[in-house]
């Protein structure tokens, strides 16, 4: 149980730097609180006594969404659902409304929050990937000022980031990739409601003819601490023609990516699956030519 | 505290009113406000019976701080019947018999309300998709996207709306009818109250102190600090059992709160009823317990070992309950086999996992008659138990059985409506106590995890000629049903098939785990997981089509069972041949499927990891890229 004296919503980044100030020691931040209320219960945190909590929810900045040609901006407050039903955002972060069809379930993700997702920093965490692909850019802030580094240096490790104790994270830039296909691989013990085992995040982008790769973003998590880029494939797969045998020796690049502690065989023959339905996927949403991969390819790895 | 001035639309009335600040949208709707339509299963967001709108969305209100609410417009189960009228999509609920315990189901109704809202044409597959946040433990949810189906069709004109009444029945006959339920109302309305939903004026909360040790002895308990806290009524330990303590189906081996010792994580030391659930939550982490730790026992077949510990000491041997049948001369049965197979198996503990976490109310009445309201499963034989335990006749003991929102077996066990009782009588006030989903996962019975050696002999046509098997079973650390399933796994170990020669024994073992007890089908499922698993790999051995080989085995009307039981009919045949039909099963031995297998791959087997059925109902991502 989440037990608090005074439940905080400011307006503004000054109201809550100001609360943040005058509460020093004695609160914590929430957003769409979906981590930290589970967390707040017997078998893991227990009852947990926190004087004040301080909602970032409605602070406008933290709400904020900007698509331009070449980056995309979001708050840290922008919830998962919003990538299923923001169709120009879709476009900008194509593998994102993928994630989020994944993501907890219809309800949560009305409440969960991108930022907390990446400040809560599980292996596990679905969106994080995706923000990789897009070689994200977290934006902080306190009351002294603001500063930004990559998301793969944002993240250290399990449950752990660079936030300062009185810092917010207030929202990412992303790359944006409209023009790519995009699609996203995940399994657990069921679809919803579920702690990724491995997911993927794959974006592709191909020729006129949709024959060629020309640009391609991959992203795995769930399988190690942190999220990992997987750019030694995007580059043996940038500029060559689009086939299965392509695809199939991508996947079976000898990265030795699973860090898990359990399930390591599994894990290794998902990654594999998933490297090569996760292309196909994309590359289909992405134009394919209708000939450029076979019927049997698509049958194995359906 | 500051509390948190909430101004909101709550069923279409202005609420305004001072809510404590930790309150989740959940606790401020059902305790503030009495809407218990929706409940509380998990707390974690992993359940779905909590769900209601906010400003039109869908949403987990147990993982919703009340604040948030601010302003917001929120509808709970509650609004979608509000002048009586049941909606299209609770009336298909009732008429597809989608309601089964009903815990789930106000849960259910709102997010099949919010997927019809999404989509109204949202065919089955996207139906299941948006309705993946909300468990059901009853239906299978066959049914469920029954009446989601209907509900949509008849909203889209495509069925009329009769299609929602009662159709099949001629007056007064039920039998072989399709019926609709009559408590469905009661349950797709979010009116039935479970007993966490009950309350009475003047009722406390109770809280419990659980034993964070396996095996140790208490040597002492201080509850003074926690009933020096204002607002704690009463706090009762073993010491306040007037009778003779004790319960469970066969031995009445588990007091209501330790005695003495504990025996396993999680039992139940001292319970606290206060003037609300936080107080008595803060005055059971003040209540100082001496243990002195002893050597624990986790496995069963350790604890069957000559200097084991000992879990219990009216029994030495750990041995709760050992069931032989011995059946003709199994030795001499192998010895004329053709083959003969050994192998192993092992089953895990389950949880029931019903939606409705434990929950009761008790009062003393006008007369003295002492009232525990609970979901029990088996209110008799607790009432009988109570009494000697409370030291009353029978006739000042009472037990209403509230509706049991999913049971499973596992709600049969009084494992606290004997504190609800004492603390009633204390406190002389009426007393409420609502489990957490981790308390229920930590205190209650859980199916019993088994270890089995089998072994089989079998003619090359595939005869059973003798069958040995020797189980042992993880009881727990008090007996509760543990004799019954032991006794209904012996009987029914051997399946139902013809074998001349058997012997079985099983054993269910004390240990410092959490009790097993009762769960559908009662032992039924340990062995016979052994039994039918050998089976398909004698099958295999012996290049039969499993279907087969049980057929060449089936009892047939009239047999006699390993334990003397003359079967009037018997409907093996009759299930085989719809199981096989049903599956679309490809016949032959399982050596002749591999890579080509006929049976799967079909329009009706979905692939096995796939989501986002809605982007090509609605073509928007799609056409986006
Ligand atoms: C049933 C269930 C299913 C789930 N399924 C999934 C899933 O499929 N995939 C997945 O990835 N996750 C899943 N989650 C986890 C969770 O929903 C996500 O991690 C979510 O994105 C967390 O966001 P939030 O806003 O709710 O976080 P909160 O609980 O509000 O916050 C989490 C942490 O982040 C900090 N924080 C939040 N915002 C900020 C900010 N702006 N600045 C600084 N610190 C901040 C908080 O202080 C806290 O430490 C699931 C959770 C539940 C309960």
């Amino acid at each position: 149980m989440l037990i608090c004296d005074e439940y905080l919503t400011p307006a503004s980044l000054d109201e809550a730097f100001a609360a943040m100030e005058r509460h020093r020691g004695r609160y914590r931040v929430v957003a769409g609180c979906t981590d930290t209320l589970p967390w707040a219960r017997e078998g893991r945190a227990g009852d947990v006594e926190i004087p004040v909590l301080i909602d970032v929810t409605k602070i406008p900045e933290l709400n904020e969404r900007q698509i331009g040609d070449k980056r995309v901006r979001l708050g840290a407050a922008t919830p998962i659902q919003r990538f299923l039903d923001d169709a120009a955002l879709g476009r900008a972060m194509p593998a994102m409304p993928r994630c989020a069809v994944w993501f907890a379930d219809d309800q949560i993700r009305a409440q969960a929050t991108l930022g907390g997702n990446v400040v809560n920093a599980s292996p596990a965490a679905d969106a994080t990937p995706c923000l990789e692909a897009h070689d994200a850019i977290v934006e902080l802030a306190s009351a002294k000022g603001s500063r930004s580094m990559p998301l793969r240096e944002f993240i250290t490790g399990p449950g752990k980031t660079q936030l300062a104790e009185d810092e917010l994270v207030t929202g990412f830039e992303c790359d944006a990739l409209a023009g790519f296909g995009g699609s996203f691989e995940k399994v657990g013990h069921r679809r919803s409601l579920v702690i990724s085992v491995v997911c993927l995040a794959v974006m592709v982008k191909l020729d006129r003819d949709g024959r060629t790769i020309e640009d391609t973003r991959l992203a795995i998590a769930g399988i190690r601490p942190v999220p990992r880029r997987l750019r030694e494939i995007e580059d043996h797969l940038r500029g060559k023609r689009l086939t299965g045998e392509l695809l199939e020796e991508a996947a079976d690049m000898p990265l030795d990516l699973v860090q898990s502690r359990s399930r390591q065989e599994y894990r290794r023959d998902v990654v594999r699956g998933f490297l090569v339905r996760g292309l196909i996927a994309a590359a289909k949403r992405a134009g394919a030519s209708p000939d450029a991969l076979t019927q049997e390819l698509e049958a194995a790895y359906g | 505290m500051v509390d948190v001035r909430l101004n909101a639309t709550i069923n279409g009335r202005k609420v305004s009113r001072d809510a404590k600040p930790h309150l989740r949208l959940l606790d401020f709707l059902r305790d503030d406000l009495n809407l218990t339509g929706n409940k509380e299963g998990c707390g974690a967001g992993e359940c779905g019976t909590c769900s209601v709108f906010v400003d039109g969305v869908l949403m987990k209100s147990c993982l919703m701080p009340v604040a948030k609410a601010q302003g917001a417009q929120i509808d709970t189960i509650e609004s979608l019947a509000k002048s009586g009228e049941l909606s299209v999509l609770q009336k298909a609920f009732h008429k597809a018999g989608a309601s089964q315990c009903g815990y789930c189901i106000p849960g259910m109704v709102m997010a099949a309300t919010a997927a019809l809202r999404a989509n109204p044409f949202a065919d089955r597959e996207e139906i299941k998709e948006r309705l993946g946040g909300n468990i059901c433990r009853c239906t299978g949810y066959q049914k469920i996207f029954d009446a989601v189906e209907l509900a949509r069709d008849v909203q889209n004109g495509r069925v009329p709306a009769t299609a929602l009444l009662e159709t099949d029945t001629a007056d007064g006959e039920v039998i072989g009818k399709n019926v609709r339920r009559i408590d469905a109302p009661s349950k797709v309305s979010g009116r039935l109250k479970y007993a966490g939903d009950m309350t009475m004026p003047g009722m406390l909360h109770v809280q419990v102190l659980r034993s964070p040790h396996a095996h140790a002895r208490i040597v002492s308990i201080d509850t003074s600090a926690a009933l020096a806290i204002a607002g704690v009524e009463s706090v009762i330990t073993s010491a306040d059992v007037p009778g003779k303590d004790g319960f469970g189906v066969f031995v009445h081996d588990q007091p209501i709160m330790a005695r003495g010792k504990v025996r396993y994580v999680g039992e139940a030391i001292a319970a606290v009823a206060a003037e609300d659930a936080l107080t008595a939550k803060r005055a059971v982490a003040a209540i100082k317990v001496v243990y002195e730790q002893l050597a624990p026992v986790f496995d069963p077949d350790e604890a069957m070992l000559q200097g084991a510990p000992v879990v219990h000491d009216y029994a030495p041997d750990n041995i709760t309950k050992h069931i032989p049948i011995r059946v003709g001369d199994v030795e001499a049965g192998f010895a004329e086999s053709d083959l003969v197979i050994e192998e192993s198996y092992s089953t895990q503990a389950i949880e029931h996992a019903y939606l409705e976490p434990e929950a009761g109310l008790a009062y003393v009445d006008h007369d003295d008659v002492v009232t525990v309201v609970s979901p029990s499963q088996n209110i008799t034989h607790h009432r009988h138990m109570l009494a000697r335990i409370i030291d009353k006749p029978i006739s000042k003991v009472r037990f209403i059985m509230s509706p049991v929102g999913g049971g499973f077996g596992g709600k049969e066990d009084m494992i606290y409506q004997g504190m609800l009782a004492l603390l009633a009588m204390k406190a002389m006030r009426p007393v409420r106590l609502v489990y957490t989903r981790e308390e229920s996962i930590i205190s209650t019975a859980k199916r019993h995890p088994s270890r089995t050696t089998l072994r089989m002999g079998v003619m090359r046509d595939g005869r059973i000629k003798a069958l040995a098997m020797r189980m042992v079973c993880d009881g727990g650390a008090y007996g509760l049903s543990t004799e019954g399933v032991m006794r209904k796994a012996a009987i029914l170990a051997a399946g139902p098939y013809n074998i001349p020669n058997v012997r079985i024994d099983t054993y269910g073992i004390y240990t410092n785990n959490t009790p097993s007890g009762a769960f559908r089908s009662f032992g039924a499922l340990q062995t016979q997981f052994a039994t039918e698993s050998q089976l398909d790999i004698i099958a295999e051995r012996l290049g039969l089509d499993p279907f087969e080989i049980r057929r060449i085995n089936a009892m047939r009307d009239g047999a006699t069972t390993h334990t003397k039981q003359t079967l009037g009919s018997v409907s093996l045949m009759r299930a085989l041949d719809a199981a096989e039909q049903a599956s679309g099963w490809e016949a032959g031995a399982p050596t002749v499927r591999g890579g080509t297998r006929g049976d799967l791959g079909h329009d009706d087997v979905r692939p096995s990891v796939t989501l986002g059925t809605r982007f090509a109902a609605t073509g928007t991502q799609e056409a986006a890229e």
